[in-house]
């Protein structure tokens, strides 16, 4: 028990909560997101943009949950497991360490969504501009503290910001629409 | 008194007292906006000069995406865009918004923003006067 409140002080301390008025304002990574999320095309076809981004989030696996053609929307999902040996190595030393007390919940299953926008960014449309973003929920797995059973399903969510993610889905956006994509 | 008797008077005793509980019938002023829902109101919506609906609503969806939030759902012909994200460093609490476009007279749009907060309403002015900053800054880009 004490090695449990040992590992679960540091986490509860570091629970911050931001005003909502904070959150409607722009920071200093919202234009860092932005370049990372966006791409543009020289192109007229704002019809072709959107069916080969949703065929590239096929390609990637994804299921298209929502489409509105006429502001250039698609929101699409897939899930996977989320098992990594890396927290499996991990959950076994601390069982070692915690002489066989504690039993840590390791990651599941994930959901990983993404939602995109593609539009015209001059009044001629001669080009347009594709956003999107990736983000993901898991559920962990069943674990034990001391006595104490600790259930499945707990929640974890977080945006993905690996520049690496969004670099391959725009090449192959580019490949789709056999365009060159520009950065901002 | 025999005793089944006794059961029924109390029975009734107990039925009347019941009633004399039931709630107030509800007031004719119940569906009628009260002040502070005015007040809301106003500070949730903003009229714009843009001629068509379908410029305003891709200024909406790009503000709200400059802002990080996720994109939810669209509906152009209703002008409604629902989107979340993040109290980002904290990923438990979400912040939620549903933002109306609707044409009001000649060559203007209203737009209404509602926020919440951990399902809650938030019915703070100052998010909402942050969002319309955003969002004019966005108008003006898109209108170039």
């Amino acid at each position: 028990m004490p090695t449990c409140l040992l590992l679960c002080g540091p986490l509860a301390g570091c629970v911050t909560h931001t005003e909502p008025s904070e959150l409607f304002q722009l920071t200093a990574e919202s234009q860092q997101h932005r370049a990372m999320q966006t791409r543009l095309f020289e192109t007229r076809d704002d019809v072709e943009l959107l069916s080969a981004s949703a065929a590239v989030l096929q390609d990637l696996g994804f299921q298209v949950e929502e489409s509105v053609r006429e502001v250039g929307f698609l929101r699409a999902t897939k899930e996977r497991s989320a098992r990594e040996y890396g927290q499996d190595i991990g959950r076994f030393f601390v069982f070692l360490l915690s002489l066989g007390k504690l039993y840590m919940p390791v990651d599941l299953h994930q959901k990983i969504e993404t939602s995109l926008i593609a539009r015209p960014i001059n009044p001629e449309a001669t080009r347009h501009e594709v956003r999107i973003v990736f983000y993901r929920v898991i559920w962990k797995g069943d674990g034990q503290a001391d006595r104490q059973y600790i259930p499945p399903g707990q929640q974890k969510m977080e945006m993905l910001r690996d520049p690496g993610l969004y670099q391959q889905f725009f090449a192959k956006l580019s490949k789709a629409v056999f365009l060159e994509a520009f950065t901002l | 008194m025999n005793p089944r008797a006794g059961w029924v008077m109390s029975l009734i005793a107990g039925t009347l007292l019941a009633q004399g509980c039931a709630a107030p019938a509800p007031r004719q002023d119940l569906l009628m906006p009260t002040e502070a829902q005015m007040k809301l109101r106003s500070f949730q919506t903003r009229t714009f000069d843009v001629k068509n609906r379908q410029l305003a609503m891709r200024a909406v969806i790009t503000a709200l995406q400059d802002l990080g939030f996720i994109i939810e759902r669209a509906n152009e012909p209703l002008g409604l865009v629902t989107a979340a994200r993040f109290a980002e460093p904290n990923y438990y609490d979400v912040l939620g918004v549903t933002v109306t476009v609707r044409p009001e007279g000649e060559g203007r749009m209203m737009i209404r923003a509602n926020a919440i907060y951990n399902n809650k309403p938030i019915e703070d002015p100052k998010p909402y006067q942050n969002f319309f900053a955003t969002l004019e800054r966005s108008l003006f880009i898109t209108k170039e």
